[in-house]
């Protein structure tokens, strides 16, 4: 008896301290949350887009005809393009005004640490929110927008920013980028105070200009920083729904939809589960290139620390 | 020569100051536009009487606010949830990015990869089959549903930021402890988390803010008034016309003070975490 349980013990006791034991003990919450809430609902999505589904009922299966009916509508093809047009907007306009605020942050000005914290603040500000307070910017009749403009007389008759076909996309994008440009200057001040000041007063002897050391300097330093950031801003700004769903939910006539929220739609309003799966999926290769070469460059960086 | 280049300079600095307020207003704006809106009385609000900032400021907003909708029970569930996703998010981070930095066992590059993967992963594609999954478990319609959606988020990012701070600390002072007779739970806990404090403080900020924001799952999973959470309880106001901008303004405002509130506290943390690693825009 005694020997035997010595014997268990000495057992637990070497399990205990296999490394092997060990690390996939301490990994088993994470690997059981990821296993359950990622990947498998990932290979259930393409599952489920192959049915007709109701939530909580057993789906029928149909093969392909939930994708030929988005392929074949007027809508979804539309809905795909704004959501490239939407993305690569905003994208670009977050870094150009990121890139600007950070080379502004950078100079140096008495107050620039609150300055720094202004300019930070939308990131600070949940988008649902930031959402909400601009539909209320944007209102017709008691909006700040008309109203500040037409109290200057820049606008005769108010402008419905989020129903005029031409401008609500516009709209929608702008407060994409009043929430999402922080991300961009944070990275980007990073970048900037990263850079040696010796390049810059070796450029300086040289006679370069300020716009040659920028174009020289300033710019090959950062390509690093520049891409990182764009591509991760890339994945959670067209992926992401709440700034459509909120400020215009398509509206009007799908000018306005991206596809997550053209899914949302389909998914919960009319209870059409697989063709809003589907959706989604006919989306995912526009995210792929950028989930590889994202992945691929976060783990170098990870290995060079 | 001397006298161009610092007249350049100057001009730099003039144009940088005119972009930097133009870059203010802008960012302050629409915020002006939310406290202003949430102290103003009705009549100052709409109409003729409109007025660009409270000429008699009120706290009637926030006593409807308060009063008439179900905000207090809105924001009691955003915490329990933000909190209860933090704390387990920050353990089982904890834990994962120790195993991956610190054991050698077979799987640990695959992995450090699948990590990245399920982090890049868009929570859009995942709501749908999420939804299927969270019936059949009957956890649809909780809390405790959501904070186990939210998992899938915050522990691959969290544990991904601690895995680059835990490869930054020396291997010396583990192997120092456990020739002091700790075990690897000992360990991390006594050695390497106290001294990554800095760390532990910016996974839980983001943990925290992540899940303080987050729309979609919450408003998929979630139908009831008792578990609705902030970002999915306070826009239903607009559609149930139970009343107007004055108490919306009022909950966006308050709403957004946790997460500014830990943003001040966390900065001078913050902007390092964001080096170190990638952050969720």
């Amino acid at each position: 008896m005694a020997v035997q349980e010595l014997r268990i013990g000495d057992r637990w006791e070497r399990l205990a301290h296999s490394q092997v034991f060990l690390a996939y003990l301490f990994l088993l919450p994470t690997l059981v949350v990821l296993a359950g809430v990622v990947v498998y609902p990932f290979f259930s999505a393409i599952w489920i887009s192959l049915q007709d589904k109701v939530a909580g009922l057993p789906g029928k299966w149909i093969w392909t005809a939930n994708y030929a009916e988005l392929l074949r509508s007027e809508t979804f093809p539309l809905v795909f393009y704004n959501t490239l047009f939407y993305t690569v907007f905003a994208v670009l306009i977050k870094f150009t005004v990121g890139l600007t605020a950070a080379v502004v942050l950078n100079q140096e000005r008495p107050l620039n640490g609150l300055y720094r914290t202004i300019l930070f603040l939308p990131w600070a500000i949940p988008t649902v929110l930031a959402s909400l307070n601009w539909l209320w910017v944007y209102d017709e009749f008691n909006g700040m927008l008309n109203v500040v403009l037409m109290r200057l007389g820049l606008l005769s008759q108010p402008v419905a920013w989020l129903a005029e076909p031409h401008v609500a996309m516009w709209a929608v994008i702008a407060v994409v980028v009043w929430n999402g440009t922080p991300f961009y200057t944070m990275h980007f001040l990073a970048g900037l105070q990263a850079i040696p000041q010796e390049l810059y007063d070796a450029a300086e002897v040289d006679g370069a200009s300020t716009l040659e050391q920028f174009l020289y300097i300033t710019i090959p330093s950062m390509r690093n920083v520049f891409t990182i950031t764009v591509m991760l801003s890339s994945v959670f700004t067209s992926t992401s729904v709440v700034a459509v769903h909120i400020l215009t939910n398509g509206a009007p006539a799908f000018r306005t939809d991206i596809v997550p929220n053209f899914a949302f739609n389909l998914a919960l309003v009319s209870h059409r589960l697989g063709i809003g799966s589907a959706a989604n999926i006919l989306f995912f290769p526009m995210l792929v290139a950028l989930i590889v070469f994202l992945s691929r460059q976060l783990l170098r960086q990870k290995s060079e620390v | 020569m001397i006298g161009t280049q610092s007249g350049i300079r100057r001009v730099n600095r003039i144009a940088g100051s005119v972009v930097l307020l133009t870059l203010v207003v802008w960012t302050l704006a629409p915020l002006y536009w939310m406290v202003s809106t949430s102290f103003k009385q009705n009549n100052e609000i709409y109409g003729a009487g409109l007025s660009l900032w409270p000429r008699q400021p009120t706290l009637e907003n926030y006593a409807t606010l308060f009063a008439r909708t179900p905000y207090l029970i809105y924001f009691r569930n955003s915490m329990l949830v933000s909190l209860v996703t933090t704390l387990l998010s920050v353990l089982f981070a904890s834990l994962g990015a120790y195993a991956i930095t610190r054991l050698r066992f077979p799987g640990r590059a695959f992995l450090a990869r699948g990590l990245v993967y399920t982090y890049l992963m868009p929570q859009s594609m995942l709501f749908i089959p999420l939804l299927s999954i969270l019936i059949f478990l009957h956890l649809e319609n909780t809390r405790q549903g959501l904070v186990l959606a939210y998992l899938g988020f915050t522990v691959p990012f969290c544990t991904w930021l601690l895995m680059g701070y835990f490869m930054s600390i020396p291997t010396e002072l583990d192997e120092a402890g456990m020739v002091d007779g700790c075990s690897r739970l000992g360990v991390l806990f006594r050695i390497i988390l106290p001294v990554t404090v800095p760390a532990i403080a910016t996974v839980a900020f983001f943990s925290f803010t992540l899940s303080w924001n987050e729309f979609l799952y919450a408003s998929v999973f979630l139908s009831s008034v008792g578990v609705k959470t902030i970002p999915t309880g306070i826009p239903s106001f607009i559609v149930e016309d139970v009343f107007f901008w004055g108490p919306m303004m009022a909950s966006t405002f308050l709403s957004a003070l946790p997460p500014l509130l830990v943003y001040f506290l966390f900065q001078r943390f913050l902007i390092k975490g964001l080096t170190t690693g990638a952050v969720k825009a």
